[in-house]
């Protein structure tokens, strides 16, 4: 009976608390617009994070409440997003789970008005460049883009590789750290064909590959361009290894290039058959929570979350400099690994690599080179 | 050899152009509306099919579904958007329909998911040679479809009486309205039609890259203006002929101009050198 | 402050954006759909400019003179095309210009241009400019209205022939509208990349040339207080519309088409229309 008059209060009791002692986040990411498949992913994972720092005790007794403003992933839209996140809201730090662009602007608001700011996903590689306040909890893009060359040249002992790269940021900067670190591995780039992010269709560049006959192909990507793009290499009889990165770590990826999909290798963050308890919890409980697979970008966005909790509560009070040096300390085991920042402010992990298998992602291999995979410093 | 790969994959997306372009340039001719929303309707029909084909596994049944339906809501858009705002400058429709096709994205995304969707059983997958050419099912019918379709266009306007009015009404509405053709109901046919060959288009679409999203008509929705000018405002044979022509152009664009241009933007280039030269369009109306 | 400093910035340079654009389509007639392209001109010389240490406002004046430049050219292709011809070409140099920045690395390529300068006039001081240089446009638009060559381009927006019959130069009043027009987006390029201090090519696509427009349209063509308005109301919109969250941009698209159905004069024929009947 107690328990049942408690939890009927509680939700009244609970509201009432919300304004009055509460700590606020900030979250912008697009919701709306081409980019909304990405975005929602990536809010659930967070709220994921902040439902279960909540189910903990909150920090240090405050619950969270997270403000979350659709930014259409939009550089234009980002600068009064933040500036309205840092002043009418009061957030004491933020996270970005959007795109490059529309991270890149706001990062410069919040580094200016001295807030913690951590990029999820966004690939960018002068994110963190904004200043000390900004971090970031994944990969940046040429990292993996070396990692990828080592897993081609060395795990696969291929040659001869061509690369399909993906026209904006992400795609770019992927292709860049390939070609850096190509040479360390004899790797023989045959040829680079480029697509815009709109292309489905793929049938030129197809039939020039066909016509290379490269042993391996790095093909940068989202789901939904690799999906058409790895189903059409496949059906004109190129059955060479295709090596993905973490924009292919969807299950939509193998709903769209259906059986073609077998065999792809992606390099990412996310271990779906981990050991770690950290990985295993997050899976099931993401899962159970959003109605779908887990993805990256998910798995991103609950790391970011997780990250910044833990350096509010380290840091004990809502200080914006007290939580920046909290993160810069950060060493935990979250579902993308484990990480720490160096002081650009750029995360060392190891890089997971997946093969698609009987319709899932699966481990293939994981590349540890601490070298290798150094992100840049200041 | 890629030499001839490379045409045959230009013939198979100039046929996607193709079949959306003719249907908009109908339009185009009949009502001078630069139709931006016909976008919309193309990538409804590709949801349509999807949907259809996922429910009854027939695909012949979707695509038929799918141009009804989709013809439809052509007609719709033309009473209730278009018909009030006719005798505006060019540039209200315009505005009007660009407002339209954002909602209608918008739409799809909010009742179908952000994700898209894609097929549980893929169609028309099977090789199939052709005079040494090996292409899938799809890729053939696609080609086929553009070909036949506007053929039998071709073949209504100029052998039967319906094709007559189409085409008088195109020339001078007020003179076919006073030898008693029905306007309304050739602006009525002329929608319909016209949506049901970007119903056809998205459905081809679908199958070819298995996946419909919300946002599938953005490229054509600007891509097809450049071809139906090229083509001639109004004219179906050159905007037919316009489309394949710049698939091929950009099929060995995307491999041979790369570095210096973007294949979104070769389309753009010819239609200003074209329009340099031939202010009036590649090809005359008729 | 900063939040609705940060609104008002953005305001301010819709504000020079849209009544640049109302200069061309409005008051001379000219549709352009690649109006961004200008803006990116603008931008780009600006930025990549003060980036290499040049000071912040003859790098401003650079990129306005280099946006006027290609608008000069884009405008004599109006001489050649008409109508929707002339739309559908200016499409094409609004892609052709994303086009070739995407593929060239000097300009930043896909990557755009990150880190550009503070212009060092502080938060208030860049407002004041911002507003500033609104207010100049709006005034500048106001006496180009009134005055004879306004009445010209007034005449050409209507019926070119009938230009033409009244001895007027259409040739120059066009490439005139042109020049200034994309002049002035220049300035509202290099204004926007020393706010957002980060530009792209996608930020000056298509979606930006149909933003602009829209502006023009919805406030009523050649209506200077019809732009303003739109174009300060428009541009804050997705800020403002955060509570309907997952049907911000459908109610924009639905507020674009009913405007241009239900009143396709734009604000402008709204206020007239009330303004009308409460003399009456």
């Amino acid at each position: 009976m107690k328990y049942l008059l408690l939890s009927v209060l509680f939700p009244v009791f609970f509201l009432g608390l919300v304004h009055a002692d509460s700590v606020k986040i900030g979250f912008n990411v697009p919701l709306t617009g081409f980019a909304a498949a990405d975005g929602k992913s990536a809010l659930n994972g967070a709220k994921l994070a902040v439902k279960q720092a909540n189910q903990a005790g909150g920090i240090n007794g405050k619950m969270i409440e997270l403000v979350v403003y659709d930014d259409q992933a939009s550089p234009k839209q980002a600068v009064p997003i933040s500036n309205k996140l840092i002043e009418k809201d009061k957030v004491v730090a933020a996270i970005s789970g959007s795109y490059s662009g529309a991270t890149r602007a706001a990062a410069g608001v919040f580094q200016s008005a001295e807030i913690p700011y951590i990029s999820a996903y966004a690939v960018h590689p002068e994110i963190t460049k904004a200043g000390n306040y900004v971090f970031r909890t994944s990969f940046m893009g040429e990292v993996q883009g070396r990692a990828g060359a080592k897993l081609i040249g060395a795990t696969l002992q291929r040659k001869r590789v061509v690369l399909i790269t993906l026209k904006n940021d992400f795609g770019k900067s992927l292709a860049a750290g390939f070609k850096e670190a190509a040479g360390q591995f004899n790797l023989q780039i045959v040829n680079e064909y480029e697509y815009s992010i709109k292309d489905r269709q793929f049938g030129p560049i197809v039939a020039k590959v066909k016509a290379d006959a490269p042993e391996a192909i790095y093909a940068t990507g989202y789901f939904f361009t690799a999906g058409p793009l790895v189903s059409q290499l496949r059906a004109a009889g190129i059955t060479v290894p295709v090596i993905g990165q973490e924009g292919y770590d969807s299950e939509q990826f193998i709903k769209i290039a259906g059986k073609a999909s077998e065999g792809t290798i992606i390099t990412t963050s996310l271990d779906r058959d981990s050991n770690s308890s950290e990985t295993r919890s997050f899976i099931s409980e993401f899962e159970a929570m959003a109605g779908h697979k887990v993805d990256m970008v998910a798995a991103s966005g609950h790391t970011a979350m997780k990250v910044l909790v833990a350096a509010m509560k380290k840091a004990g009070t809502t200080s914006p400099s007290a939580i920046r040096n909290a993160i810069a300390q950060t060493n935990l085991v979250a579902s993308t690994g484990s990480i720490s920042f160096n002081d650009l402010g750029e995360v060392q992990k190891n890089v997971q690599v997946q093969v698609v298998r009987d319709g899932d992602f699966h481990y293939h291999s994981e590349i540890r080179d601490q070298v290798l995979l150094a992100p840049p410093t200041r | 050899m890629l030499f001839l790969d490379l045409l045959i994959q230009g013939l198979l997306q100039g046929s996607i152009y193709g079949l959306i372009a003719v249907g908009l340039t109908l339009v185009y001719g009949l009502l001078r509306i630069l139709h931006v929303a016909h976008a919309g309707l193309f990538t409804l029909g590709g949801y349509i099919c999807v949907i259809v084909t996922n429910q009854t596994s027939s695909f012949l049944l979707a695509v038929l579904t799918s141009m009804i339906l989709v013809g439809l809501a052509g007609m719709i858009i033309y009473r209730i958007c278009y018909q009030p705002i006719l005798d505006q400058p060019p540039f209200v429709p315009l505005i009007a329909s660009i407002g339209l096709f954002i909602a209608m994205e918008e739409l799809f995304r909010i009742f179908f998911g952000a994700y898209g969707l894609s097929f549980t059983e893929l169609p028309l997958q099977e090789p199939l040679a052709l005079m040494q050419i090996n292409l899938k099912q799809a890729e053939w019918i696609t080609i086929a479809s553009s070909v036949g379709f506007v053929a039998m266009l071709a073949f209504l306007a100029n052998r039967t009486k319906l094709g007559l009015a189409w085409k008088a009404t195109v020339t001078d509405p007020e003179i076919a309205s006073s030898f008693g053709v029905n306007i309304i109901q050739v602006r009525y046919l002329n929608f319909f039609i016209g949506s049901s060959l970007a119903a056809v288009s998205g459905c081809m679409m679908a199958v070819l890259n298995n996946l419909v999203e919300p946002t599938m008509g953005s490229v054509p929705s600007y891509k097809m203006l450049a071809i139906i000018v090229l083509g001639g405002l109004g004219n179906v044979r050159g905007t037919l002929i316009a489309a394949v022509l710049l698939g091929i152009i950009e099929s060995y664009g995307t491999i041979y101009l790369d570095d210096l241009l973007d294949r979104d933007s070769i389309a753009f280039v010819f239609l200003i050198i074209a329009l340099m030269i031939r202010p009036q369009g590649l090809f005359q109306r008729h | 402050m900063a939040y609705e400093i940060s609104l008002l910035i953005v305001m301010g340079i819709s504000i020079t954006a849209g009544l640049s654009l109302n200069l061309i389509t409005g008051f001379c007639g000219q549709i352009s759909l690649g109006h961004a392209a200008f803006m990116g001109i603008g931008a780009y010389t600006s930025a990549l400019m003060t980036k290499n240490g040049f000071p912040f406002f003859p790098s401003l004046a650079a990129g306005m003179l280099l946006a006027g430049i290609a608008g000069f050219f884009v405008g004599l292709s109006s001489l050649r095309v008409r109508h929707d011809f002339l739309a559908i070409t200016t499409m094409g140099v609004g892609f052709l210009f994303i086009g070739l920045v995407r593929q060239q690395d000097a300009l930043g390529g896909e990557m755009g241009i990150s880190g550009i300068p503070d212009p060092g006039l502080g938060k208030i001081g860049f407002l004041l400019l911002v507003l500033g240089c609104a207010a100049l446009v709006i005034l500048f638009c106001q006496f180009m209205k009134r005055s004879w060559l306004g009445f010209s381009f007034d005449v050409v927006a209507d019926d070119e022939d009938t230009a033409l019959l009244m001895g007027l130069n259409v040739t120059q009043f066009k490439l005139i509208a042109f020049a200034i027009g994309t002049c002035l987006a220049g300035l509202a390029g290099g204004l926007y990349a020393h706010n957002v201090r980060f530009i792209d090519p996608e930020s000056f696509g298509f979606i930006e040339s149909i933003t602009v427009l829209s502006m023009v349209v919805i406030g009523g063509i050649g209506s200077v207080w019809g732009v303003v308005i739109a174009s300060a109301v428009l541009s804050v919109l997705p800020l403002w519309f955060q509570f309907i969250e997952d049907y911000k941009l459908l109610v924009y698209g639905l507020l674009l088409f009913s405007v241009m159905r239900f009143s396709p004069g734009g604000l402008s024929a709204i206020f007239s229309k009330i303004f009308t009947r409460s003399l009456k």
